[in-house]
Formats: structure tokens, sequence, C-alpha cells
């Protein structure tokens, strides 16, 4: 009886003590790693509105030029980051987050379409576990830079915006190259962006021209 | 009771004798998991370097307290706790690599090194010693490691560290990046060392 109570009050002590230097070692890092993840978001943000920022500007200076040329708004529980010219007057695009399950783990991305919602202006992926060299090639500018000036409407006849096609000739604007051996990754990214498109226009972007 | 190994036997054993990737085979989960890239095994190797030592350290300290029925659980904890300060560290200083190495800094709590070593080794003997073995043994797995993505990322990608090596012509193997690059490779090496220097009876009778 004596042993057991002793294991009990072992054990409490044990956790006590390393509970409290892992909640002290995660407070004192918890502002660094929130600002890392939020200066990564607006990094973002700024690339696919067309934004360059040197990819190794300090953190404070890319959040300075976020304030300047971004302004977050929040239409119908959807955060819409909203790009401005230089001089601040006129919009130059909309942003929003796109996301979806991948071929291993949940993928994040963002994508601007430009002020009348016609056309895509950038996408990116930031966030996503799948296979280096492989499905990871996502975020690789060559696959990206496709996305570019797509129509953000099906062309008639199809039922989606765009397609994924493994590369080759003869295909039409709205089939874009799919990623050589990692067919489930090229798959997951078809659907999910297609159906977070469809999405903000016929939820998002009607509340925005509403005013 | 055997007679306590020295700081320099301990230390050989870890890195080369009783190497836990090569002779034990142990950790090879993780070992295959991040050798495709050199900047992430490095971190990955702080990491565990940093897990082991200070888990058999820690164990060792507290050897004599520890009611054997509960020791697995004390251990769990003790090395769940410096993974997590860990994975934390990463993810504030190293934020890029963190996203890369996703789920297996965590998965460091269930290495089979970290807690083979605190049961195998900290539990009998005294702190010091269990620091040195600690540190031995990841700074062995680190090594393996290390040749692995060495061999691994030119192949896989054409580059080391992030530098192109490889000829401008040259078509980067896919299958290096992926695990079955890795069992490949670790077979190999494994294979490799265990035939030009035997250490069990058994591989010795099998040498030339």
């Amino acid at each position: 009886m004596k042993k057991r109570f002793y294991s009990i009050v072992f054990m409490f002590v044990l956790t006590f003590f390393f509970a409290a230097l892992v909640s002290a070692v995660k407070v004192h890092n918890e502002e660094r790693i929130q600002t890392n993840q939020q200066v990564k978001l607006k990094r973002i943000v700024l690339k696919v509105l067309g934004v360059s920022v040197d990819e190794k500007a300090p953190n404070r200076e890319v959040i300075q030029i976020f304030e300047k040329r971004v302004k977050p708004i929040e239409v119908k529980q959807q955060t819409l980051y909203v790009g401005y010219s230089e001089d601040g007057r006129s919009v130059t695009g909309y942003a929003f987050p796109v996301g979806g399950a991948g071929f291993w783990g949940p993928v994040y991305g963002m994508v601007s379409v430009d002020p009348e919602a016609s056309r895509i202006l950038g996408i990116a992926f930031y966030r996503h576990s799948e296979t280096p060299g492989l499905g990871a090639r996502i975020t690789e500018p060559w696959f990206t830079k496709q996305f570019a000036g797509l129509p953000v409407f099906p062309v008639e006849g199809d039922k989606k915006i765009f397609y994924l096609k493994p590369a080759g000739p003869g295909k039409r604007p709205n089939e874009l190259d799919a990623i050589t051996g990692a067919t489930g990754t090229s798959r997951a990214v078809e659907t999910f962006v297609n159906r977070d498109l469809d999405r903000f226009l016929r939820e998002t972007w009607k509340q925005v021209k509403k005013g | 009771m055997p007679k306590p190994l020295s700081g320099s036997q301990i230390v050989l054993q870890g890195l080369w004798n009783d190497n836990p990737v090569l002779r034990q085979i142990l950790g090879i989960c993780s070992t295959l998991a991040v050798t495709n890239l050199l900047v992430n095994t490095l971190v990955m190797n702080a990491g565990l370097v940093f897990t082991v030592t200070m888990s058999s350290l820690t164990v060792s300290i507290l050897r004599n307290y520890t009611p054997m029925r509960i020791r697995m659980m004390a251990q769990t904890l003790i090395i769940a706790s410096y993974v997590i300060i860990v994975d934390i560290a990463i993810g504030a200083y190293l934020p890029d690599i963190s996203e890369a190495l996703g789920p297996y800094v965590g998965l460091i709590i269930t290495n089979c090194i970290v807690m083979g070593r605190c049961e195998a080794f900290a539990m009998k003997n005294r702190p010091w010693a269990s620091f040195l073995d600690g540190l031995a043994m990841s700074l062995g797995y680190a090594a393996v490691l290390l040749i692995i993505a060495v061999i691994r990322e030119p192949l896989g990608f054409g580059t080391l560290l992030g530098y192109r090596i490889m000829p401008e012509g040259f078509t980067p193997w896919t299958i290096m990046i992926m695990a079955p690059g890795a069992f490949f490779t670790l077979g190999l090496f494994a294979w490799f060392v265990r035939a030009k220097f035997p250490q069990t009876a058994e591989e010795k009778k099998q040498g030339h």
C-alpha cells in the first residue's frame, strides 16, 4: 500500500515538474511562433496579389508592406484579402484561401483573382505534406504560373473551371499540366481548387458586388 | 554484475560497435523519412541528440527513486517533454524546416533508440556514463543519417544542402526521394558495413 502511494506521488511530482517546464518553454516562444505563422500567411497573400517582397526581408518589413497594400475583410465568414495599388487608390485584386485533402494530408493555398473576378492572378500553396520532389512540386513556379490568366468560370460545355492533364501538346486553354508521378496530388488540387473557386463566385463574390 | 564500461568504451559502442542504426537496426522509420534532404537531416539529428542525451541523463539521475513498476511511464513522460521542447524550439526559430519535417520531430518520442537507451543503459548506470551513452548513441544514429542523406539528396534532387552539384543534364532519380530509395541505400550500406567489419559471431562466420 505504501509502495503504491509512493508511485502515485512520484508520478505526480514528475508530471508536475515536466508540465511546468514544457509550459514555460511554450509560453516563452508563443509570440515568436505566432508571428512566424502570420508573416508566412502575409507573404503568401502578397505573393499571389503580385506584390514582390524580397524573400530575405525581415518580418517587420513584410508586415509594413502588407498593411500598406492589403486590407483583409470578412465576407460570409470567409476572409478576403483586398489588394491595393501602390498609391492605395485602386483595387488590384482579391485573394482568398483555398485548401483541401491532398494525397498525404491537408493542403493549404491562396488564390487571387482580378478586380472583376474574371481571371486568376496567381496561386500559391504554403502548407502541405506531399512527397518531396513529386507532389510537393505544387509549390514550384512552373506549376503555379500556369494558373495566371485562367478564366474563373467553366468554358462552355465543361463542368470544371480547369483540368490538370498529363503534359503534352494539343491541350485546350483550361487544361493545365499535371505533375508527373503525382497523380494523387494533381487530382486533389484539381478538385479542391475548382470547388473553392466555384464557392467564391457563388457566395463570396455575390456579397462583394452587393457591397 | 558486469564491470562498468569506461567512457571511451561507451563512445565507441554508440558510434560504431553497437551503432543503433547499422547494428541494432533501430530508429529506421525516421531514418527513411528525413534523409532525402540534408538540411532536414541536420535539424532532425540535432533534435534527436538533444532528446536522447537529456532523457538518458534525467532517467539516470532519477533511477534510484523511480518505482520499477511505473518506470516506463516515467520515461515516456520525460522523453515526451524533451521532444515537445525541441518541437517548439524548431517551430519558433526554424519555421520552414519545422514544416518540412512535419510530424517527424514529434515522432522522436516513439523512436526506439530513445527509450531503448533509457531502459538498457540509463536505468542501470550513473548519470555521467548515461549522458555519454546517450550522446554517443545519438551521434551514431546521426552519422548514419548524414551519410544516407549525402547519397540521397544529390541523386534524388541533384543538389546538396540546396546547392546544385550534379551536372546540368542530370536526370534526378525520383526513387531516391521516396521511401524505397531510402530502403535500398540503408540496406546496401548496412550490408557493406556488416560484411566488411563483422561484429557478431554469425556475421564473422559468413565472412570470407
